[in-house]
């Protein structure tokens, strides 16, 4: 239903669909009330139930497809693979040494490369944002469950 | 009479003005580098007004977005690449009044134009808001949930290339919002057993995720591409703008300012839509018609005034009925809960005061990305080029992570922000539309509640939105808005397919 065609109409259609029913099957698993009515389980299904409908009207008008420009998808996942990481090592070491590690392999990834502004990224950076979250805004920071530099700064 | 009082109260404070002139700067900057939008800005900047007093806090992002708005036209303009979705309208013929060497005229006329049709928009809203107010108290649950399922309809089927992937994206949203507890029973809903998930999905990162983070993934794919100024010249004469000059765009100016707050006024359609419609209507009537498209000034005028007389109007559903009409009103209900402001036809019997100075705060920011604009568009353009993307983006990948850890100091809403701007990134790969599947996320809740309140009232069941009028109404227009919707694009496919024939 777009005139110059989407990218991949079937393969989204089926998707569509697929999630449609996984939705619906998991809202029918949803309790009813203690009347035995099925108030909150209406609008998840009415939901799962248009997802279905769309997917299926989706895989009817497929017709031509526009191409996709699959170029960039290796630099995304790696941006999505740091992200991922970046959060979990949020967790696991604190704010300041995972955006010490973060800030140059994201900056790496959008093209620079001169080794000191690497280095100067991972030194300001951390500093910048504990400052202006943590400090001045007074946010309580994420403190790393294995190891934290705050803990031997005494910044908290 | 309560607008004078609001202007009182936001003139009488210099330190809400500063947030306001910093909103209109920062809006007029971020609009104009291409690729990051006023929704991005204020999506990331969100987190920060939670430790704002609310009248300032929504003024600094209320602002953003108006100057935002208008900031996309320096790019247009100066770059040929529209810094907006909204500012391509005035590409047409902004990129070849540069190249002509008169960017500097062309970007005047953007601000006035802007200018005229942002204050038109807003004093539309502020005489016509209290008086949609008093009529929105007057429905009732079966009614308000028509007016939701229509604002559904059209949001996801109205905007964007696909009509299916614009109500998928809009089903989407439903679907996540869906997630947590049961807000009546307390039954736990597409939790998975996750505790994380049964406090739901928070707006916050979503949004961050969405408009922000999608944004850099986005970005990845421009790396290398270099955002090259149109020498604009040192010739006076070309880029002063005169009263004979701009005179002839006033009647595109007023009717487009029209055209755009009544488009602004309907959920979901936005400014991008308001200055292509504004534009094609202007050439249509223009006795120039064959100058716009190489450089007509009323080709810049036309779709400015448009897109900006969007903004204040676009405030009307959300703070009469909850239903944010545009991405940047979405993210507005965020503040307004933070700040534990109830949205809807109460809010001008509870926070009266606090709204027209909000509005006051729209009117003084509109003059000051005017002024700012008018004097110093040229300046703003020549700044963005000396900004260096590759250290930009990621810059706004850090800030993403701790903007959404900010909102509820929880790592769990960061992965909730990190999938989010995935599936943005990838919504806009495939033609689906971030924006409908974020309004009908903040819509979805409103539209649950009205509709089991419709049911408890009702001894016919779902027969109960047929037999009232007003919800009938509604229902008919959501689906005729589909209908009409699904023929136009399938005479657009038919012609297409024509022409590659």
């Amino acid at each position: 239903m777009t005139p110059g065609g989407s990218p991949a109409p079937r393969a989204v259609g089926i998707a569509l669909i697929l999630l449609g029913v996984g939705a619906a099957a998991t809202s029918m698993g949803i309790s009813l009330d203690q009347y035995g009515r099925w108030g909150a389980r209406v609008f998840p299904l009415a939901g799962s139930l248009s997802l279905i409908a769309v997917g299926a009207a989706e895989l009817w008008g497929a017709r031509k497809a526009a191409p996709l420009d699959h170029r960039h998808v290796p630099a995304i996942f790696a941006l999505l693979l740091v992200s991922f990481v970046y959060v979990w090592t949020l967790s696991a070491f604190g704010y300041l040494i995972s955006t010490a590690l973060a800030a140059p392999v994201v900056l790496w990834i959008f093209g620079v490369r001169h080794p000191m502004g690497l280095g100067a990224a991972a030194v300001l950076c951390p500093l910048a944002y504990h400052a202006i979250f943590f400090e001045l805004l007074g946010v309580f920071p994420p403190l790393g469950r294995w190891f934290d530099l705050l803990d031997v700064l005494g910044g908290y | 009479m309560d607008i004078f009082a609001g202007l009182a109260t936001v003139l009488s404070d210099p330190i809400l003005l500063g947030w306001v002139f910093l909103a209109a700067v920062v809006g007029m900057i971020v609009g104009a580098i291409p690729g990051l939008t006023a929704s991005a800005a204020i999506a990331m900047l969100l987190p920060l007004t939670f430790y704002m007093e609310p009248l300032p806090a929504l003024a600094f992002l209320y602002v953003i977005g108006k100057s935002g708005r208008y900031g996309g036209s320096i790019a247009a303009i100066l770059f040929n690449t529209p810094g907006t979705a909204a500012s391509a309208a005035t590409q047409i013929d902004g990129y070849p009044l540069a190249r002509q060497g008169k960017a500097g005229k062309a970007m005047k006329t953007a601000t006035l134009s802007s200018v005229i049709g942002d204050f038109t928009g807003e004093i539309l809203l502020i005489l016509g808001v209290a008086w949609i107010a008093a009529l929105a108290l007057k429905l009732g649950p079966p009614e308000l949930f028509a007016v939701f399922f229509a604002a559904f309809i059209v949001i996801g089927s109205v905007i964007g290339k696909s009509v299916t992937r614009g109500l998928a994206s809009a089903a989407l949203g439903v679907l996540v919002n869906m997630i947590g507890l049961d807000p009546i029973s307390s039954t736990e809903r597409f939790t998975f057993g996750s505790f994380d998930l049964t406090n739901g999905i928070s707006l916050v990162p979503l949004m961050i995720g969405i408009f922000v983070l999608g944004e850099v993934f986005a970005q990845i794919e421009a790396r290398g591409t270099k955002t090259a100024l149109v020498p604009d010249g040192d010739d006076a004469a070309r880029n002063s703008l005169s009263w004979s000059e701009y005179k002839p765009c006033l009647p595109h100016v007023i009717r487009s300012s029209f055209i755009g707050a009544f488009i602004g006024m309907l959920p979901g359609l936005g400014s991008a839509i308001a200055a292509f419609v504004a534009y094609g209507e202007g050439k249509r009537r223009a006795t120039n018609s064959s100058d716009w498209g190489k450089g007509a000034l009323e080709g810049v005028a036309a779709p400015e005034a448009a897109n900006n007389a969007v903004s204040g109007p676009s405030m009307a559903p959300l703070l009469t009925l909850g239903i944010p009409g545009s991405t940047i009103g979405a993210i507005l209900i965020g503040v307004f809960l933070i700040h534990g402001i109830q949205i809807g036809p109460t809010l001008f019997l509870t926070s009266r005061d606090l709204i027209y100075a909000l509005f006051a705060c729209g009117l003084i920011g509109i003059l000051m990305y005017g002024l700012i604009g008018y004097y110093g568009a040229a300046l703003v353009g020549r700044f963005i080029t000396r900004i260096p993307t590759q250290v930009l983006y990621p810059i706004i990948f850090l800030t993403s992570f701790v903007a959404a850890y900010t909102s509820r100091g929880n790592l769990f809403d960061v992965y909730v922000m990190v999938t989010a701007g995935f599936a943005g990134w990838a919504m806009r790969k495939l033609d689906f539309n971030p924006a409908a599947f974020v309004i009908s996320f903040v819509l979805a809740g409103g539209a649950e509640e009205t509709f089991r309140q419709a049911l408890l009232l009702s001894d016919n069941g779902m027969m109960i939105f047929v037999t009232r009028p007003i919800a009938l109404l509604f229902l008919v227009i959501g689906i005729a808005a589909l209908v009409l919707r699904v023929r136009g694009r399938r005479r657009q496919a038919r012609d297409h397919a024509l022409e590659d024939a």
